[in-house]
Order: C-alpha cells, then sequence, then structure tokens
C-alpha cells in the first residue's frame, strides 16, 4: 500500500467490496461490544485511516507472540488490514536484513516523527544490557532510541508488558518490562503467552478506529475491553466449581467428564482474558476447554505464582521443615518458661514450711 | 509484590510460623508446669475413660442446666459446627490443609458452604450481641473477647465476599481474606482462642478430677 | 417442729450468739498492707500448676458458670458469677506464672488490697465451694477449685472474715472450736452412758475412730447418739478419742493451709498410734471432703486407713449383712437435701436414697438433685458469717421452694451444716416442714 493512500482506497483497489469491508468492520464492532449504531463510525473511520507506521521491536522474546498472530489467520481481511499497516520493522517478517534494516527504522522513526506506533515483544534485560543486543545496539538502547519520538507503544505478550519467563525468579538477566523502563509515552499492555491474535488485532483496530485515547485500561494498562473480565467468571465450567466437582487427576473420571480444574492449579479466578470468551484457533477451544488449568499468562509474574500445578490455596508458604522449627522452637521457649515459673513456687512451697 | 502476592506467600508464611510457636510456647508452657499427684484412694480406676467421657460430654450440658443456658448452648454449637464446617470442608481450604499436613479430605459442595458460612456469621453477631448486653458477660468481657470475635468475623465475612465476587476485584478480595486469616492466625497463641486446644485437656482433667471421685463430670 | 427441732433450735441460736461474741473480741494483726499483698500471691504461686494453669486459660467468658450459682441465681448480681470470683487468681496467673506473662503482664493490673478486701465478700459469703459451677462449665473448668485458691490468697493476707480468723486460731492453738472440745465429748458419753447407749473412748485395739463435730456436740447431741448405736449395733469394735475427735476443719474453711494441716495431722497421727483401720465421719461436709480427699495431699503421703462416711459405714454393714432397718418410713414422703460435700464433690450419691428406701420412705426428688442439687447455700463456713447471713437466706429460700414443690412431708439430710441452715431459714420464715437427720433415722429404725 502507497503511504498516501487510505485504507479503504487500498482495500478497493484490492478487489475488496463495500460489502466485505462492511461485514469486518461489523465484525470488529461486535468484537469490542459496540452498538450496531456504531457500525458507520467504525467504517468511515477504518477507511479513511491511514497507514500508520509501526515499528516492531523484538527484544527477549520467543517470537511466540509473532507466530501466534500470523498462524492465526488464513488470508483473511485481516491480514490485508495487517498488511495494510505500514509495518517498517520487524525481524521476522521484514525483507531487509543487517544494516538496511536498521536503515529503514531511522528512516521511519525520522520520518512519522511524533505519529508511529512502537510495538515491543520481549523483555528487556537492564542489569545486563550486553546480554540482548540488535544490530550491535543494546535492548535498553534502542527501546530508549526508537520510543523518544513515538506517538505510543503497544507491549505485546507478558514478556514486554510484565517482564514474562526472562523475568521469572532468578532472573538472571535482570530481565524488565517495558513500562519500567518506558515512563513517558503512553503504553498498552496486551500481555498474553502468547495473547490472543484477535486481541491484538483487535486492539490496533480500536486504536486505529477511535484513536489512542479511547482505549480503557485497567491498573494494569490492559484494556478492559479483554482484560476486563477474569476466566473464573466466563468460563464454562463454573457450575462444576460450585458443586464441588473436581477433577483431581488429568485422566480420572473427572477430567474426562469435564469438571473443574481447580484443584490441578487452574489460575482462572485471578487471571484476565478474553480466553474463555473469544478462545484461541478463530474459536476452536482454550486451555480449560481442552483440559489443563489455565496457567495465568496474562498476569505478572505468573511463572513465580506457585506452579501451574499447585492450586491457588495452596498459598506459597515455605517448608515443611521451616514450619516444625516454629514449632520446636515455641515449645522450647515453654517449657523454658514453665521451668523457670516451676522454680519460683518450690521456693515458695519451701517458705511456707520454714 | 502484588497485596495477593504477598498474603499467599511471606504473610502468610510468618503468620503459619508465629502461630505454631505461639501455640506451642502457650501450650508446653502451661501444661510443663506439672501437677501434683492426688494421694487420696480414688474409687474407681477407670478415670482415663471418665477424662475421655467428659470431652465428649461437656458439649452437652446435663439436662438440669438446659433450660438456663439453651440459648448459648445451641447457638454457641451452630456457631462451632458452622464454623467448622465452613473451615473444613471448603474446596479450596482443603487443598491448603493438604499442603501442609500432606493429606486432605473429601469437601462439600460451595453452595452448601455459602450456608454455612451465613449462619457462623449470624451465630457470631449474635454472641457478639449477648457478649455486649447481658450483665454478666459485660462484667468479665475484655479486650481480648472482643478483638478475638473480630479476628474470627473478618476472615468469614471477607470469605463471603470473595466467594460471591463482591465489593471488589477478586484477587484483592482474595487477599484480604487472605490477610484477615493472616491477623488472625497471629493473634490466635495470646488471645481466648487458645481455648481450641485448651478444652481438651481442661475437660479431661476435670472428667478424671470427678471420675476419682465417682461423680460423672 | 417437734421439740426435738426446737431443742436443736435453741442450741443453733445459742451459737449464734457466742459467734457474736467470738466478732467482738477479735483482734486482727496489724499487717501492713504490701505485706498482705505478698502473702497472698506466695499462696496463689504454691498453688498453680499445670492443671490449674489450663483452667485458668480455657476460660472464654461465656458466663455459664453464672447460671449454675446458687449466689447469683437467687440475687441475680453478676458479681457473684464464679468466674468473677477467681479474677484476682487469673490475673495473678497471666501476670506471674503464665507462659505468656512477658506478654500480658503490661496488660493486666496488679493484685491490690482493695481487690483482695472486696474479693473477700465474694469468696465467703457469697461462695460455699459447692462446685456447681464446675458441673456447668462447657470447657471443663473446675472453677470452684479455682475460687478456692483466692480463698486461701486472702486467708495467707489475715484477711479472711474476723469470725473464721478466729476460730481457726483457736482450733489449731486450743484444739477446740467456740469453746468445744474434747472434754465436752466426755460429758455427751457420761450422758449417754446414763441412757445406755456405749461410746468407748480412748479404748486401745479398736479398728474404727470415730469423729464427731463441735457442732454436732453443741447443736445435735442426737446425732452423735445416733452414730454411737448405729455403730455398736454393727458390732463394731469402735473408739473415739476426745484429743482427736474434731472432723470440722477452720483452717480449711478460712483458708489458712497451714491451721488446715494442724487439724488433719490430729486425726492422721491419732489414727497411726492406734493402727486404726478405719475413720468414720458423722454427718459433716467439709469434714468428709477434707480428710477423705484432701487430706493425704495435706499430710503429704496416702493415708494408711481408709475413710468412710457414716452413710458409706451404714451401707457397708447392711450389705454384709451386720445392719438391719425396720421400714419405719413407710407411709412418708422424704426429699434428700444432696450435701455439696458428700455428693457432687463426694461421689455418695446413691446410697442415701437407697438407705432411704430401705426404710421404707417414699423418696421425692427435688427438681435439681444429686449431682445438680443445690447447695443449702451455708456450707464451707458461710454460716458463720454475719455478713452472709442475707444472701444465705435467699438461698435457702430457692431450697425451700424446691423442697415445696416435691410436697414431701419431710426433708432429709446427712450434713450438719445442710441441717443448722435449713433449721435457721426455716425459723426465720416460719417454715413447718420437719427437717430431719438421715443418721439419726437410721437409729430409730435398727431392727434388732
Amino acid at each position: 500500500m502507497r503511504k498516501d493512500q487510505t485504507l479503504g482506497e487500498y482495500l478497493q483497489s484490492h478487489g475488496v467490496s463495500r460489502r466485505g469491508f462492511l461485514k469486518y468492520c461489523s465484525a470488529t464492532a461486535s468484537l469490542m461490544a459496540l452498538p450496531p449504531s456504531a457500525l458507520s463510525q467504525v467504517a468511515e473511520a477504518l477507511a479513511q485511516a491511514r497507514r500508520p507506521s509501526v515499528i516492531w521491536l523484538s527484544f527477549q522474546e520467543c517470537t511466540g507472540c509473532t507466530e501466534s498472530l500470523t498462524r492465526s489467520h488464513a488470508p483473511t481481511v485481516e491480514s490485508l488490514i495487517f498488511d495494510a499497516i505500514s509495518l517498517d520493522y520487524h525481524h521476522t517478517l521484514q525483507a531487509a536484513a543487517g544494516h538496511g534494516a536498521e536503515d529503514a527504522r531511522m528512516a521511519a522513526m525520522e520520518e512519522n516523527k511524533g505519529k508511529y506506533i512502537v510495538v515491543v515483544d520481549g523483555s528487556i534485560p537492564v542489569e545486563h544490557p550486553e546480554y540482548s543486543t540488535i544490530a550491535g545496539i543494546t535492548n535498553l538502547d534502542m527501546l530508549k532510541e526508537t520510543a523518544e519520538h513515538c506517538a505510543a507503544i503497544v507491549a505485546v505478550g507478558s514478556c514486554a508488558a510484565f517482564g514474562g519467563l526472562p523475568n521469572a525468579n532468578p532472573n538472571p538477566t535482570g530481565a524488565r518490562s517495558v513500562s519500567d523502563i518506558i515512563t513517558d509515552k503512553p503504553v498498552i499492555n496486551v500481555p498474553g503467552c502468547p495473547p490472543i491474535p484477535v486481541v491484538i488485532t483487535g486492539v490496533l483496530a480500536q486504536v486505529l478506529t477511535f484513536g489512542l485515547g479511547s482505549v480503557e485500561v485497567d491498573h494494569l494498562g490492559r484494556p478492559t475491553a479483554f482484560f476486563g473480565q477474569n476466566i473464573h467468571d466466563r468460563c464454562y465450567r463454573r457450575p462444576f466449581y460450585e458443586r464441588g466437582q473436581f477433577a483431581e487427576t488429568f485422566d480420572d473420571e473427572g477430567a474426562k467428564a469435564g469438571w473443574c480444574l481447580y484443584k490441578l492449579g487452574c489460575k482462572g479466578p485471578t487471571t484476565y482474558n478474553a480466553c474463555a470468551t473469544l478462545k484461541w484457533n478463530e474459536g476452536a477451544s482454550f486451555p480449560i476447554q481442552s483440559g489443563h488449568g489455565c496457567i495465568g499468562c496474562s498476569e505478572p509474574n505468573f511463572w513465580d505464582a506457585g506452579g501451574f500445578y499447585k492450586p491457588i490455596s495452596a498459598g506459597m508458604w515455605g517448608s515443611r521443615e521451616a514450619l516444625l522449627g516454629a514449632a520446636a522452637a515455641g515449645a522450647a521457649v515453654g517449657a523454658a518458661s514453665a521451668l523457670a515459673a516451676r522454680s519460683r513456687k518450690k521456693k515458695a512451697l519451701a517458705e511456707e514450711e520454714a | 509484590m502484588t497485596l495477593l502476592e504477598f498474603a499467599r506467600g511471606p504473610g502468610l508464611q510468618w503468620a503459619l510460623w508465629i502461630f505454631l510457636f505461639g501455640v506451642l510456647w502457650r501450650v508446653v508452657g502451661a501444661m510443663y508446669l506439672l501437677g501434683t499427684k492426688d494421694l487420696s484412694k480414688f474409687r474407681s480406676k477407670h478415670y482415663v475413660r471418665d477424662g475421655l467421657r467428659a470431652v465428649l460430654t461437656r458439649s452437652a450440658p446435663a439436662e438440669a442446666f438446659e433450660k438456663k443456658i439453651r440459648f448459648q448452648h445451641l447457638t454457641g454449637y451452630a456457631w462451632h459446627l458452622a464454623l467448622f464446617i465452613s473451615v473444613l470442608f471448603f474446596a479450596p481450604h482443603i487443598l491448603f490443609f493438604e499442603s501442609v499436613l500432606g493429606f486432605g479430605w473429601p469437601h462439600l459442595p460451595n453452595t452448601v458452604i455459602l450456608v454455612t458460612a451465613a449462619i457462623a456469621t449470624a451465630t457470631l453477631i449474635a454472641l457478639l450481641i449477648r457478649r455486649a448486653t447481658h450483665p454478666v458477660q459485660r462484667l468479665i468481657s475484655n479486650a481480648d473477647d472482643y478483638i478475638s470475635v473480630l479476628a474470627v468475623l473478618m476472615p468469614l465475612v471477607s470469605g463471603i465476599l470473595a466467594f460471591a465476587h463482591v465489593g471488589a476485584r477478586y484477587e484483592t478480595l482474595l487477599a484480604i481474606h487472605l490477610l484477615t486469616v493472616e491477623f488472625m492466625l497471629v493473634w490466635y497463641p495470646f488471645s481466648k482462642l487458645m481455648h481450641t486446644f485448651m478444652t481438651i485437656p481442661s475437660r479431661y482433667q476435670t472428667g478424671t478430677f470427678f471420675g476419682h471421685r465417682g461423680v460423672k463430670a | 417442729m417437734n421439740t426435738q427441732a426446737s431443742s436443736v433450735l435453741e442450741s443453733v441460736q445459742a451459737l449464734e450468739k457466742s459467734l457474736e461474741q467470738v466478732e467482738a473480741t477479735v483482734e486482727r494483726e496489724g499487717l501492713p498492707d504490701d505485706e498482705r499483698v505478698r502473702r497472698a500471691k506466695k499462696a496463689f504461686l504454691r498453688k498453680l500448676d499445670g492443671r490449674k494453669a489450663v483452667d485458668l486459660d480455657t476460660c472464654i467468658h461465656c458466663g455459664m458458670c453464672a447460671e449454675a450459682c446458687p449466689f447469683y441465681e437467687t440475687t441475680q448480681d453478676e458479681r457473684y458469677a464464679p468466674v468473677n470470683k477467681y479474677h484476682l487468681l487469673r490475673r495473678f496467673y497471666r501476670r506471674e506464672v503464665s507462659p505468656m506473662r512477658p506478654v500480658f503482664r503490661p496488660f493486666t493490673r496488679d493484685i491490690t488490697i482493695d481487690d483482695l478486701r472486696e474479693w473477700r465478700h465474694y469468696v465467703f459469703d457469697a461462695c460455699t465451694g459447692c462446685a456447681r459451677c464446675d458441673m456447668i462449665c462447657p470447657m471443663g473448668i473446675n472453677v470452684s477449685s479455682l475460687i478456692r485458691i483466692v480463698r486461701e490468697g486472702i486467708g495467707a493476707a489475715d484477711l479472711m472474715p474476723p469470725r473464721l480468723q478466729r476460730l481457726k486460731t483457736e482450733q489449731a492453738e486450743k484444739n477446740s472450736i467456740v469453746g468445744v472440745d474434747g472434754q465436752k465429748l466426755r460429758e455427751i458419753a457420761d450422758q449417754l452412758a446414763d441412757q445406755g447407749i456405749d461410746v468407748p473412748l480412748d479404748k486401745d485395739g479398736a479398728e474404727i475412730m470415730m469423729l464427731t463435730t463441735s457442732m454436732e456436740m453443741r447443736s445435735f447431741p442426737s446425732a452423735l447418739a445416733a452414730n454411737a448405736k448405729i455403730l455398736n449395733k454393727a458390732g463394731a469394735n469402735w473408739t473415739m478419742f476426745p484429743e482427736a475427735c474434731e472432723s470440722a476443719n477452720l483452717g480449711y474453711v478460712a483458708g489458712d493451709t497451714a491451721a488446715m494441716r494442724v487439724a488433719v495431722k490430729r486425726i492422721v497421727d491419732k489414727a497411726k498410734q492406734h493402727s486404726i483401720k478405719t475413720v468414720v465421719l458423722p454427718e459433716t461436709g467439709h469434714g468428709y471432703q477434707v480428710l477423705r480427699w484432701l487430706g493425704a495431699n495435706t499430710v503429704g503421703e496416702q493415708l494408711p486407713f481408709e475413710v468412710l462416711s457414716i452413710i458409706e459405714f451404714i451401707i457397708r454393714e447392711q450389705g454384709e449383712g451386720r445392719l438391719a432397718l425396720k421400714q419405719g418410713g413407710a407411709g412418708t414422703s422424704v426429699a434428700y437435701q444432696d450435701p455439696c460435700r458428700l455428693s457432687r464433690k463426694g461421689g455418695i450419691l446413691q446410697e442415701p436414697r437407697d438407705i432411704l428406701e430401705s426404710m421404707g420412705f417414699e423418696l421425692r426428688e427435688t427438681e435439681y438433685h444429686g449431682r445438680e442439687d443445690y447447695c443449702c447455700g451455708g456450707g464451707c463456713g458461710e454460716y458463720v458469717l454475719s455478713t452472709g447471713s442475707e444472701l444465705r437466706h435467699k438461698v435457702f429460700a430457692l431450697k425451700k421452694g424446691l423442697f415445696e414443690d416435691t410436697g414431701a412431708d419431710k426433708v432429709v439430710t446427712a450434713c450438719a451444716s445442710c441441717r443448722y441452715n435449713f433449721l435457721i431459714g426455716a425459723e426465720k420464715s416460719g417454715w413447718e416442714k420437719p427437717i430431719i437427720s438421715l443418721s439419726e433415722t437410721v437409729a430409730e429404725q435398727l431392727a434388732d
């Protein structure tokens, strides 16, 4: 798509009919839980949208977020939309390499100063910046440099949003999230390990349609449209939780009957995401439906929450040895106190005899 | 660290340590004061059996006394029973105990627990009102009594709210519930909540004391 | 009332008069207040052990003990709740003996001299140690034992009621109570001999040592006579020692453990000296408790003889065929007063009932009987105290109502204190119901 072409013109030139375009807009609108009357607004906004420049920075990541997004679509309208964004820098998807790639980044930053969007996946090593470099530039420097004149940052995936796996105990690289480092630009967190593809595109669509300020976020910077409710409240297995029917192992009768997975470590009650409603693979399923408890991947520190298979209520209270040690120490203090009291009593008894 | 991470982690850890340390300190410290041997000739040599029987029968006062203490007796029973069921037979709680003890036990449906928790809360408040209004209890009650009521009431109320997802985000409600439990655990050894552990030895020794004399305690 | 009762009443009233005189002559030692408090605390410390600690740590302040206490019941005065009566001990324990004392001490008030003076009323005037509270406590606390320790603390501080202070000193130093001693026993023995009732004194080789009380000798000599008849009829090899015949223990009553030990030792030493096999107690309340259940611990060794109440003696002799009773009670209904020290605290619950039924009486149980029977209100020295007379009388009114409700012809008791209290109460309230002694009734029914 030419840089000065609007999205509507681009789609038209690719043979997407007005009707097809409106169908997509209607799906997008309902995805964002907008009323039917908003359809024309969505359609007009998208049609008029100019291709914003997007610079995608990949740091300490596994590329799973990109994989999830790209795997998620067949040749659909969404992919056209995605192509319609001027993706000026992306390690996996771009054709250029080496210095050419970095030049493209710098050019995009210069041409779109103040207007380009930065998408980040992967965490940033702060205590040991040298652990992750691209073209000789540390992730930390690249992030700061690229973010300086951007319009907004979207931190895609739990690594960028909260630090993710690299951030897990003992965090050998000193990995941090984007919002730990960039504090003077708006950062929208779209966590998940990986996030649901339509969640990513849905957030971007909302930004394109209604502008950055329209995205309501929670206290962790996550769009409430997708991260406003916890899995537990939308889980189709909730009645089994209420009735107290739990799978005890992964292959017992309860598991086969599709009972609640709380005892097998499901973190649904404390996890906010859209998995239970939007599901994965274009609505095919999601982990709980497939028989595995939610691992809480859109929450900070989910790797250090006690274990994927330990139930929430088991807590993280340390070791049994330490508990026994505390009890033994108490018994010792009690015994000492009793001995002291008894010797005073003996003295008092002796006084009486005298 | 989020509030929930603290409550599930270091908060719980310290609370458990203080609880165990304090309980053992108090129980051992009291019992290790030891008893003086009773040299009188006992009527019955079955006083161990009498002691054990008193542990059970003291929950049911003699018929002659019943009409004077009926309210306290029945409400007290309902309170304790409802509390035990709510604490011991709610599946997430059992998972916690299992993580500490190494074994668990069967659970009851959550809706049953909601009912018992409501009963526990209501009976506790009823008994609190009696404590604050009845002349004898007003005279003898002190700060320990009232704080202990609070220490147990807060986990009950916060647990019901957390379960029903009412009042705040779930993880905040859960954190508050855990923190109120941790307060109770820390308060426990220094308060009258210790009657949990003292009741059995106390009833037992009264059972044997009267059993020596041939009287049903 | 029959003439026997009225003569008893006369002597009862005479006793009251001499007690009033006792009060007037008491000279109190001028111990400094802090010394009194110090002694009280030492007395508390001596009696606190693991068992008491468990009791003190278990109270949940439910107040049910008040619902069992006759003094609370009849006044609705919350200060008489048993848990309040031992409050001083709980405070002392938490400050000085509890394993948690470093934590509790800053929050617990110390014992003061004013506390001791105030609690004197609660533990002497408003408590007889009847242990009814022990029966109701859902935590199984020996409430009455804790109140007992407070009594001992106040006694150690020399703050017991003046009458008791005088009487326990008299008993310890002079082996007499209100002037009644072994000499009185000799006089009674002589009188009974004239009536053909043998009361062997200082007999060598006797196996059974019988005891009496100053109250019995003074107010109920017919009971002493009855005991003698029963022992003789059973063919017992028995005697009484005037130097060691007193089973009442004013040291115990006053909370003076040293004086208590002196009186107990008199009996034990005499029994040991004469190789006595069985000591039999007359109709007495605390006298039975002190020797039977506290005696061994008081002298620090197991007693080398068995201790029986006259009731237990009668049952045993009946059972072994040495005593037979006539059915003189047929056609008369009786209600039995369970003396707290004999029944609830002593374990003698069924025997008196068996004896009464063996004499043909129709037994009508009061609403509260046996283990849950109400105290007569005047035991454990309570009857001696002028400061407690109003409270006593309220409890008497309660008992009177219970007896009346049975519709029984007579009230039977097996304890001289109970008997004394009922007679005084009956006289004050104009109650005509005959109040009879179990052993005297048995003596009347001895078959040939």
